[in-house]
């Protein structure tokens, strides 16, 4: 303002200036959506599922991944010596494979304790202790230093498989591997679903912003003549986005709150019928976090959108 | 001072305004009157931005407007004061509200605001009504506020394009007496009207476009 009334104005910064526009831009806005709740609730209700469900899922995935080391803590590898090996010379074989750098640990079962444990397991005690002679030899098991891939694995196998007196190494871990990938792509076909879910969750606010928009259509054309910037037009908008969107991410998280209390029960009986220590990982603190952040980013990106495009065709006019 | 040098501004075929030559002196009033079509709107467009000229320039105290980029175009619509036919009030908010708007936009502390909206609804007469909502005002009084909101800024120059078309002949007098009003305390007024019995009435220039061109201009 060059004009001499202008200069109280000026005892007022730039930054007083855009903090109290913002101010008056966030208050009218959420004013508005207050007005009329029922309407508000539908479109925070349409944000919330696009965000819960592919959240729920991720959710499940990673639940179903610290599973997947303690597994792997059961990835030991059976060293099975050559029949005629005795107790002295498997204690020798063990002492020197202890010292590999890729191995944890090194138990040795003699061929006696693996025939007894055997029999425990299959309940065979009585027939087995009818043979006439063991037919088991000794074993070692191996426990490789974890965390292992599955090439360092093989090598290690192979390592061992060409070691003196060892007859043949037992690991399966292909099953593993399979899990994983699986874990692996289930998560990308989260990240999938939930990218569509996203985009039809900021197509769906674009359009209801548009409609906001349009209702304003007067304002904005008296604001835009007596030089409102195209910043001030768009910040009440882009406030009524925010709001959509962060209150739809905590719709979101509301719900997988209750999913997860209301899961809590069967999943965690589950987890003890499989004999894991595991429970169930409930959403924390960081999936309402990122949720909300989510969905006030998703929010202020679709009223960007929907009022560049409004803007421009009113431009074109 | 504004000055229109051989503007012209094409429509298709049409032209609205044909190469216009045309000042207005600083703390000038002056009407601008013709048929409708003429190129009254056309040339309060052009002047506020709102559309550019197809040839020709227009300097605004020696400001060539063709220059002002368009980010700087808010700060420049700022300068204006305008007033609508249809006065364009917004009944989502108060009176006040509406007063107050240029000077939120422009950056005015609330206190300092508050000040000014209220001197300006003094000087329209309406500072009983201020958190009234327009839309239970009279049409005379809704242009009043109209005003009110041109004028809260103090801008250099006041635009009014056809301000007393909805009103009976007695509010029109009354609104041309505000702007002249205002014109007194040194405001530029430009006012777009076909309301020729009332502003023969009044001692400015009359400025008269025909189809694009100008048709006479009557000193007072």
């Amino acid at each position: 303002m060059n004009s001499p009334t202008g200069q109280s104005a000026e005892r007022w910064t730039r930054a007083a200036v855009w903090r109290a526009q913002h101010r008056i831009a966030a208050n009218d806005s959420g004013r508005k959506l207050l007005q009329r709740p029922v309407a508000t609730g539908l479109v925070w209700l349409v944000v919330a599922i696009s965000l819960a469900l592919p959240s729920a899922l991720l959710l499940t995935v990673e639940n179903l991944r610290p599973i997947v080391p303690d597994l792997a803590r059961s990835a030991q590898l059976s060293v099975m010596l050559d029949r005629e090996v005795d107790r002295a010379s498997a204690e020798a074989v063990q002492g020197q494979i202890e010292n590999w750098s890729g191995v944890d640990a090194v138990r040795w079962v003699s061929r006696e304790q693996a025939l007894s444990e055997f029999g425990e397991q299959t309940g065979l005690a009585t027939l087995l202790a009818s043979l006439d002679r063991n037919p088991l030899p000794h074993t070692l098991r191996v426990l490789p230093k974890l965390p292992v891939s599955d090439s360092a694995l093989n090598r290690l196998i192979g390592e061992l498989e060409s070691f003196p007196n060892v007859n043949r190494v037992v690991a399966d871990t292909r099953w593993m591997a399979r899990l994983d990938e699986t874990l692996v792509a289930g998560e990308r076909w989260v990240l999938a679903l939930g990218g569509a879910m996203v985009l039809g969750a900021i197509l769906a606010l674009a359009n209801t912003l548009h409609l906001a928009i349009d209702a304003r259509r007067e304002e904005i054309l008296v604001v835009r003549v007596i030089g409102g910037s195209p910043a001030f037009v768009r910040r009440p908008f882009l406030y009524t986005g925010l709001y959509f969107g962060a209150g739809g991410g905590v719709l979101a998280a509301l719900m997988l709150w209750a999913l997860s209390l209301w899961l809590t029960g069967p999943v965690n009986a589950l987890f003890l019928l499989y004999d894991s220590p595991g429970q169930l990982q409930g959403p924390g603190f960081e999936y309402p976090l990122a949720l909300t952040v989510l969905g006030a980013m998703i929010g202020w990106l679709a009223s960007w959108a929907a009022t560049e495009r409004y803007f421009r065709r009113l431009e074109a006019r | 001072m504004i000055e229109f040098e051989r503007v012209s501004r094409r429509f298709g075929d049409l032209d609205a305004l044909r190469h216009l030559n045309l000042t207005i002196d600083q703390g000038e009033m002056a009407f601008i009157t013709g048929h409708s079509g003429a190129g009254k709107s056309t040339l309060l467009r052009l002047l506020l931005l709102l559309d550019r000229p197809s040839s020709g320039e227009i300097r605004v105290k020696g400001e060539l407007t063709r220059e002002i980029r368009s980010h700087r175009v808010p700060q420049y619509r700022r300068r204006f004061g305008v007033v609508f036919q249809d006065h364009r009030l917004l009944f989502d908010r108060s009176v006040h509200d509406n007063v107050a708007l240029p000077l939120v936009i422009a950056g005015f502390s609330p206190r300092d605001s508050a000040r000014r909206v209220r001197a300006a609804l003094d000087k329209v007469g309406l500072l009983a009504q201020e958190y009234a909502n327009p839309a239970t005002l009279s049409g005379g009084e809704q242009q009043r506020v109209g005003i009110a909101r041109a004028v809260v800024a103090r801008p250099e120059f006041l635009i009014a394009d056809e301000p007393t078309g909805n009103l009976d002949p007695q509010l029109s007098s009354e609104i041309m007496a505000l702007f002249e009003a205002f014109n007194q305390v040194g405001v530029t007024v430009l006012v777009a009207t076909h309301d020729l019995s009332l502003i023969s009435q009044l001692r400015h220039r009359i400025i008269t476009l025909s189809s694009g061109r100008l048709a006479g201009a009557e000193s007072p």
